[in-house]
């Protein structure tokens, strides 16, 4: 099978501090902070208060009129407070509770091993009150108003291993013996729910053992499709996922949800197989710990709430480091480690504070450096590269190099628009597709001159809307947009 | 190192206490840079930055120019590195005063066109007329622009295309004989004066077309850096294969440069020269691989890389055949400088009239419109 891609992209190739398949479960801490808004949905409104006793599993919060999910208690313990905190920029609920330390779980009713006997009613019933439904990007679909659409609208249901970043969680670890087989068996669950669906695996081409098993376990499977896909960032985006897989193009600036398209990672599908089967909610989290910062490059098993620091502690290397969570080139850097991890989470990633200076920095050979270009001997050695923080270089003006016009994966102009928005923001720029950019930071990277594209589109996109702009008047023609009015509802938490 | 760092310290203390001394620290900052890179980290996302900075980029381009530049030497003697040495000199004093009037760091931009400069002069050009060529194509190619990056036209072209201009004599009939026994130019400073016609003015004058081995390596007169045709090649696709030159400026140009001499060959042998000639005379390779792929004056868009190649080759063609000059390499790359902005706008509106954006426009302006009488009224 050939693998599919997508013009422009670029492959992180081999990069030091991949994490082992190693799973560690790092037990309960004493106090777990729950956020009251996690994954896809509104947040809800608790309903503990301070000094209730809560059990592992118990649904803490829930809201049935706004789309969201459940959320769960991840321990054992008493309520201490019931705060607002600022949680990533945004102002969030928080149930703090002091645990006892046992790691017993409550299991959810109706749960039952034999799920082909249970109607796709149950069914959604055990994922909306599981929290299943809350993860990913567009959540999953349920009668429940866990996402922006119902199950029967989906068209196509995609599953993606891609494997695009620079650090990934394992598969061959996720997927490990018997977790294969809930795996596949997870995939049939959603296909009962989402009945007029058609699910596609997409696994990066790399990891052939793996499709070589799924395929040999699907093979009498309807309506299923594996695509090995080329593992350039950033294929894992639903805005590059969906044109590279289904040949169908994507409303920039709406969700895959409104073209009928519902986008999970491998481990959703795995926490749906044990709600249903089992009965447990999601209250723990797999997460790889990767970087040449962390001790050992391992996966943790984390409950749910448990702040930063619980899991990072002992296991960073003594030099200044900085720890990112999710990705390298998008995600948020962790100061404060006493805020907790939430169902988004599945890495973390320590790179060290790269501030030192090197002599002639610029014609060394490059053993352990990466780049775009092909000038650094790494690329013809593929050796394995380092990352850090070092800006690599001085700020320059841009003398067009095109870079970030190739590595583009929605085919704009970064360098133009870029241009555009130093003479002015106004309305010009929607006619060079600046509602198109999917904010992956790429042509940030790539840029040899080191000026900030990403950033400087990010927030002209932000003024542009804040002034009165609608961006939505610029792709809608064309499509045949699905719960647009629910999308419009939530449009403000995402 | 550590001698370095203490000078450069030093330095700096003495810079940063004196006021007049001061104006002189975009210097300091250039050479600091240089041997010590930088100790800045990321600020934002993304978090961890591509290795390449426009130091490396730059000096990759001239690693690839070197093959055709000690061939230079070769062929004309020690001469060659004084006239380098006196680009680099005069043009670096022209950038490096602007930068301080400018109050801006250094650009690393000059580190290529000091280079490319010589090599596309004629080796008995006077050290004097390199250091006006220089200044000149510096001053009114980039500078009058705003400096690295906002140039329209290539500099290096335009110091060279201001010297055939103003001192004819030295393009039109001196070519000097390449020197191509023995040590050759290596042990010399200058060699004998035997100077020839150019194989183009040969061939415009009198229809010869010169055999092709010597044009390939460089025993054929012709400007310094341009006769070395093995090393040009070897350079260009050293270039192309790290990514530092686009491929599509030097294919589209050299193809259709092959398909318009074809043409052209067929139907009047006499005006047009057959295309394997055309290919290999004169600064033809020297400017699609180095100086039509010069990322600033070149369009952005892959569709407007492909019409400045064919462009390129369509001119050069048609100046060298039917104009009164004998070579059209530097016009046709100085004319399509000229135009590149254009290209990339036609070829931008045409996408995005293609994909729907731009249609909708009127719509948004509609609702501003509609947005601010409400506000009138209020």
């Amino acid at each position: 099978m050939k693998a599919k891609t997508f013009p422009g992209g670029f492959w992180f190739r081999k990069y030091r501090g991949q994490p082992v398949d190693t799973l560690i479960n790092i037990g309960v801490p004493s106090q777990v902070i729950i956020p009251l808004s996690q994954g896809f949905g509104s947040s809800c409104e608790p309903l503990v208060k301070k000094g209730d006793m809560v059990k592992a599993g118990q649904i803490i919060a829930r809201d049935d009129a706004s789309i969201s999910s459940p959320i769960h208690s991840s321990a054992n313990g008493n309520v201490r407070a019931v705060v607002k905190m600022n949680y990533f920029k945004r102002e969030v609920g928080m149930v703090v509770i002091d645990t006892d330390g046992t790691d017993s779980i409550e299991r959810l009713d109706g749960h039952s091993p034999a799920w082909e006997k249970l109607s796709a009613e149950q069914l959604e019933e055990l994922l909306y009150l599981s929290g299943v439904t809350a993860l990913d990007r567009e959540g999953i679909p349920t009668r429940f108003r866990s996402s922006i659409i119902m199950p029967e609208e989906v068209e196509d249901l995609i599953i993606h291993g891609a494997c695009s970043e620079t650090y990934n969680i394992s598969l061959e670890l996720l997927l490990k013996g018997k977790n294969l087989f809930d795996f596949v068996n997870g995939i049939k669950i959603l296909k009962k729910i989402m009945s007029k669906a058609h699910v596609h695996l997409a696994l990066s081409k790399e990891k052939t053992d793996l499709i070589e098993k799924i395929q040999k376990l699907v093979s009498h499977m309807e309506n299923f499709t594996i695509h090995p896909v080329v593992p350039k960032y950033p294929q894992g985006y639903d805005e590059v996922l969906i044109p590279t897989l289904l040949a169908k193009k994507f409303p920039y600036g709406y969700s895959a949800a409104n073209i009928g398209v519902v986008v999970l990672n491998i481990q959703a599908v795995l926490h749906a197989f044990e709600a249903v089967t089992e009965g447990i909610p999601v209250i723990e989290r797999t997460m790889a710990l990767c970087g040449p910062s962390f001790r050992e490059n391992i996966h943790v098993k984390v409950r749910i709430g448990t702040p930063l620091e619980y899991i990072v502690k002992g296991r960073v290397t003594d030099e200044p480091s900085r720890l990112v969570i999710n990705s390298l080139l998008t995600g948020i850097e962790l100061n404060d480690l006493f805020l907790p991890i939430d169902k988004a989470f599945s890495q973390i990633i320590g790179m060290p504070e790269d501030a030192h200076r090197e002599f002639l920095t610029f014609v060394r050979p490059g053993m352990r450096r990466d780049s775009y270009s092909r000038s650094f001997a790494s690329f013809f050695l593929n050796a394995k590269k380092l990352c850090g923080t070092n800006l690599q270089g001085e700020e320059r003006p841009c003398f067009q190099c095109g870079y970030c016009v190739e590595v583009c994966p929605v085919k704009i102009l970064p360098t133009l628009i870029n241009r555009h928005i130093r003479l002015g923001i106004d309305e010009n720029l929607m006619k060079h597709g600046i509602f198109n950019c999917i904010d992956c930071n790429l042509c940030s990277y790539v840029c040899p001159s080191k000026i900030p594209l990403a950033k400087n589109l990010k927030e002209a996109k932000s003024k542009l809307v804040d002034s009165g702009c609608d961006h939505s008047l610029c792709i809608l023609p064309r499509f045949n947009l699905k719960g647009l009015e629910e999308y419009n509802g939530v449009k403000s938490i995402r | 190192m550590k001698l370095l760092r203490t000078v450069l310290d030093v330095t700096k203390k003495m810079l940063t206490k004196h006021p007049l001394l001061g104006k002189l620290y975009p210097i300091y900052e250039a050479t600091d840079e240089i041997f010590f890179g930088t100790d800045k980290t990321t600020g934002f996302a993304p978090h961890m930055m591509d290795a390449i900075d426009i130091k490396r980029y730059m000096s990759l381009v001239i690693v690839a120019l070197i093959p055709a530049a000690i061939a230079g030497i070769y062929f004309y003697g020690l001469r060659v590195i004084a006239i380098i040495l006196v680009s680099y000199t005069f043009g670096g004093i022209t950038e490096v005063s602007f930068s301080v009037v400018r109050k801006k760091p250094i650009y690393e931009g000059f580190l290529v066109t000091g280079l490319i400069f010589p090599l596309i002069l004629p080796p008995t050009i006077p050290l004097w007329m390199v250091a006006v060529g220089v200044v000149f194509g510096v001053f009114f190619g980039k500078e009058v622009f705003g400096g690295t990056g906002r140039n329209i036209f290539n500099p290096a072209l335009v110091g060279r295309v201001f010297l055939s201009m103003a001192f004819p004599g030295y393009f039109a009939t001196e070519w000097q004989e390449p020197f191509i026994k023995g040590l050759g130019g290596f042990a010399a400073y200058t060699i004998d004066a035997v100077t020839s016609a150019t194989p183009l003015i040969s061939f415009k004058s009198s229809q010869i077309v010169s055999e092709y081995v010597p044009l390939l390596f460089g025993s054929a007169p012709g400007s310094i850096g341009e006769t070395f045709r093995i090393g040009i090649i070897v350079g260009g696709l050293f270039l192309i294969l790290i990514k530092i030159a686009d491929w599509r400026i030097p294919i589209a140009y050299i193809g259709t440069t092959w398909i318009c001499s074809f043409i052209g060959h067929a139907f009047h042998p006499d005006v047009f020269a057959p295309p394997l000639f055309q290919i290999l005379a004169g600064g033809l390779l020297f400017g699609a691989f180095f100086m039509a792929t010069d990322p600033v004056t070149s369009p952005l868009t892959s569709e407007g890389k492909w019409i400045c190649g064919v462009m390129l080759g369509i001119l050069t063609v048609l100046i060298r055949g039917i104009s009164g000059f004998v070579e059209g390499v530097m016009f046709a790359i100085l004319l399509m400088n000229a135009v590149t902005p254009l290209v990339d706008a036609v070829i931008v509106n045409m996408r995005y009239t293609q994909t729907g954006i731009a249609v909708q426009e009127p719509k948004v302006a509609e609702k501003r419109m509609y947005d601010r009488r409400k506000e009138d009224k209020k």
